[in-house]
């Protein structure tokens, strides 16, 4: 870390150095395998090393006492959405031309983006609250039942409308990605029935040599 | 740790979805770096809800990941469906409504 403030520098010094050395390893766990993430060309690797990101998240936020959130964020990350990904990476697996498109438009967003980081850094480093000790927590911050207790208490709308986006989510997810192929084939079924009406009404094809109608010959390939 | 420390965290992971996000092609490169970006926002949440030892922070954590696993299924519906249309999914063969 870079502290650009002797104070900040001061307080940061003051942090147990167990817990400073587990904090760099997963912030540069996390770190590595985001980067990892998005340079890799093949998607599976790429949804391999988003699973180790959020497994590195779930350690932080642990040690962040949020030992709900921990359990949450395995479960329905590196369990749910990421074998979700999987299975789109498997039906979609396409070798790419041209990965990264490095446009002077988008290349300015991302500086954009850095600088800002370097904003957010300087000004976060500053503040005397935030470099300082956190407050006590109380013992059962972040566990299952105080979570629950406010979740279902004065989050309870809230809490009905997200079941509800999720069911939204379902119907959406089965209409906008479902198949095609009953209209195509009921399409095609109906072409056919009236190939084999239009056949039935008129001469079999090659029954009388020499007098084919064009309109049979072609019908008579089905 | 101060909570500094993980808000900077959080602001480098926002930093690196948002890089996937914009240089990336290959559309389902670009919903990993969604979710990274949400994640991001989900840590400086926990980071300020242990700062200020409020809980509602972490409800709205909970609310996000919720929120994500919406968004991851149906952004990867939208996937599929733009793949069976136009037998890809590099986002900048998705011109249909660019005209």
């Amino acid at each position: 870390m870079n502290p650009v403030h002797p104070a900040a520098a001061a307080q940061a010094s003051s942090v147990a150095p167990g817990d400073a050395i587990l904090f760099a390893v997963m912030a540069a766990w996390v770190t590595f395998f985001a980067i990892f993430t998005i340079t890799r060309r093949n998607p599976v690797t790429a949804v391999m090393s988003l699973v180790a990101t959020f497994f590195g998240l779930a350690a932080i936020y642990a040690s962040l006492s949020a030992h709900f959130l921990a359990v949450l964020q395995v479960l329905v990350y590196a369990g749910a959405i990421m074998v979700l990904f999987i299975f789109v990476v498997m039906i979609l697996n396409r070798e790419e031309v041209a990965p990264l498109a490095l446009r002077p438009m988008r290349l300015l967003g991302v500086a954009g983006a850095v600088y800002l980081l370097v904003v957010v850094w300087r000004v976060v480093l500053r503040d005397g609250d935030l470099t300082g000790a956190p407050s006590v927590l109380p013992e059962s911050f972040g566990t299952v039942a105080s979570i629950g207790d406010i979740l279902f208490k004065s989050f309870l709308y809230p809490f009905e409308a997200i079941s509800l986006l999720l069911l939204v989510a379902i119907v959406g997810g089965v209409v906008v990605s479902r198949s095609h192929q009953k209209e195509a084939a009921a399409l095609r079924a109906a072409d056919y029935r009236k190939q084999i009406e239009h056949l039935a009404t008129h001469d079999y094809p090659g029954e009388q040599s020499g007098k084919e109608e064009p309109s049979a010959a072609a019908g008579g390939h089905h | 740790m101060p909570t500094s420390y993980y808000l900077i965290l959080s602001f480098v992971l926002f930093l690196i979805g948002t890089a996937g996000v914009l240089l990336r092609r290959n559309a389902l490169i670009v919903l990993m770096g969604i979710e990274l970006q949400i994640n991001g926002g989900n840590l400086a949440l926990l980071a300020f809800s242990r700062q200020l030892n409020d809980l509602k922070g972490h409800v709205f954590a909970f609310l996000i990941i919720a929120l994500a696993a919406a968004e991851a299924a149906v952004g990867l519906a939208i996937l599929v469906g733009l793949f069976r249309s136009r037998q890809t999914i590099n986002l900048d063969e998705a011109t249909l409504m660019k005209r």
